[in-house]
């Protein structure tokens, strides 16, 4: 078992100038556990994520993990230093839709990378721990790869390899699956769960409805900046009381039968 | 023609060339680097430090070489900076590239897709190594192309040097024609030398490129 983070998300707005992309969104993820985000394009929910690791700055409300307030010293107070920021994110993963993986350095030196220059380890160990990372993702024969010759799935796995190297107590999904080919995704999707079954806290913004009804312990509903509703995932996927969730569902079918 | 006298100006025009790379050579690559501080400040300083930086810019851009040149040489020691020739000269190219150099390497860095510099932050990198690990090698790697075809530009830029006395290749094609009115003979000679020098700078610009965008290219 990791040791797992919780969040405490409350009453957090977001501007961009004068478009609210996040209306007094309060969330409570607690340790251990698999959270979805679901919702229409647009609804915020990958705001929301960002905000987590302050790669998003709030406006205004708290964002705090194990309790502790990130991104301002206070609430609504002063920007906290760069420092104390670093300390918080060391704690943090992140995958994100686009990978994102830096394409002048192979797989394990993506790994590696953060180990040497933020955990400050040697560079053998640091790559020891990456090719373990490689290998528990599935990847130990692609190591010495460039990310130009791995498949977006081999990529997407090797960021979920350079995130949980760092042993954070937290892992964030930003559409991990949506740049994938979808005989791919199934690939990435079984990293996820077998990530989740350890006991690490998640919080994935998807449009994977299965992966939401089959991992998640609890599933919340965007739409328009405003969170909708959360429940266990039967309540928001097959038993929604809140029109606008019943709405997405049904074109979500729509769309995926034939 | 007559060929016969270069026998006599062939080792001073030789001389001249050797100048006219060494002055080349020095005032990109100082050029480059002081070009690469103004990027860098442009990105992580301040407004106001910036919009200075912004000001030096548009002046040197907006301005001849030949008047930089002849405000450092003859308008310097007014106010306390006697260089000789060969420095001034130096400095002149490095101050007159290093604005475009500044360019060259902004548009190389905002090449660099800002995801791969979130990742970095995201698990807590410290800004500096963000520039030094993945910014600065993948902007390089973006800006390169229009990095050599800049320091081309800067070779023919030093036939202006000998209007401060620097002897470089210009200067010594000039003596050469005046003291033997072989005008034709002398110039020839010169675009022959600016030519092998442009066209071993572009040769290697090229087999360092490949060498190094090699692995970045997409191998399907």
């Amino acid at each position: 078992m990791l040791a797992a983070s919780s969040v405490e998300i409350r009453k957090v707005n977001k501007y961009y100038a004068k478009f609210q992309a996040l209306k007094d969104v309060d969330l409570s993820i607690p340790p251990g556990k698999v959270t979805c985000l679901i919702g229409p394009s647009g609804s915020g929910k990958s705001t929301l994520l960002r905000c987590i690791n302050f790669l998003e700055e709030y406006d205004s409300g708290e964002v705090l993990i194990d309790g502790s307030l990130i991104g301002y010293d206070t609430p609504g107070g002063r920007r906290m230093s760069g420092r104390k920021l670093r300390d918080m994110r060391r704690s943090i993963g992140m995958v994100f839709q686009q990978f994102n993986l830096w394409p002048h350095m192979t797989a394990l030196q993506n790994v590696a990378e953060g180990l040497i220059r933020v955990r400050g380890m040697k560079k053998a160990e640091a790559e020891a721990r990456a090719a373990e990372a490689l290998k528990k993702v599935g990847l130990a024969d692609k190591m010495a790869n460039h990310p130009s010759r791995l498949s977006g799935g081999q990529q997407q796995r090797v960021a979920i390899a350079r995130a949980i190297a760092m042993e954070p107590r937290l892992m964030l999904f930003d559409e991990p699956t949506s740049a994938l080919d979808p005989e791919l995704v199934g690939e990435v999707l079984n990293v996820m769960k077998a990530l989740a079954s350890e006991g690490i806290t998640m919080v994935v913004v998807t449009h994977e409805m299965g992966f939401a009804a089959h991992v998640a312990d609890q599933v919340a509903f965007m739409e328009k900046g405003e969170l909708v509703g959360v429940d266990a995932p039967s309540g928001i996927l097959h038993h929604p009381e809140d029109p606008r969730i019943q709405a997405f569902l049904k074109t979500y079918h729509e769309r995926n039968s034939f | 023609m007559e060929w016969s006298i270069l026998q006599q100006y062939g080792p001073m025009l030789l001389r001249g060339f050797g100048l006219t790379i060494l002055c080349w050579l020095l005032g990109t690559v100082l050029g480059m680097v002081l070009g690469l501080v103004i990027a860098l400040v442009q990105r992580y300083a301040p407004r106001p430090v910036g919009w200075l930086v912004q000001a030096y810019i548009e002046v040197i851009r907006g301005t001849p070489f030949l008047v930089q040149l002849f405000v450092l040489y003859y308008g310097g020691p007014l106010v306390g900076l006697r260089l000789d020739a060969l420095p001034a000269g130096i400095l002149g190219l490095t101050i007159y590239g290093s604005p475009y150099f500044a360019e060259i390497f902004r548009s190389g860095f905002r090449a660099v897709p800002n995801g791969q510099i979130e990742a970095a932050r995201a698990i807590g990198m410290a800004e500096p190594t963000i520039v030094r690990r993945i910014l600065l090698p993948l902007g390089l790697v973006s800006a390169l192309p229009a990095l050599v075809n800049f320091s081309i530009i800067l070779t023919k830029e030093t036939v202006i040097l000998s209007i401060i006395t620097v002897p470089e290749l210009m200067y010594q094609t000039q003596r050469m024609s005046t003291e033997t009115f072989r005008y034709l003979e002398a110039n020839l000679v010169l675009a022959l030398f600016f030519w092998a020098l442009v066209e071993t700078i572009s040769r290697f610009g090229r087999r360092l490129e490949k060498r190094i965008t090699g692995y970045l290219i997409e191998r399907t």
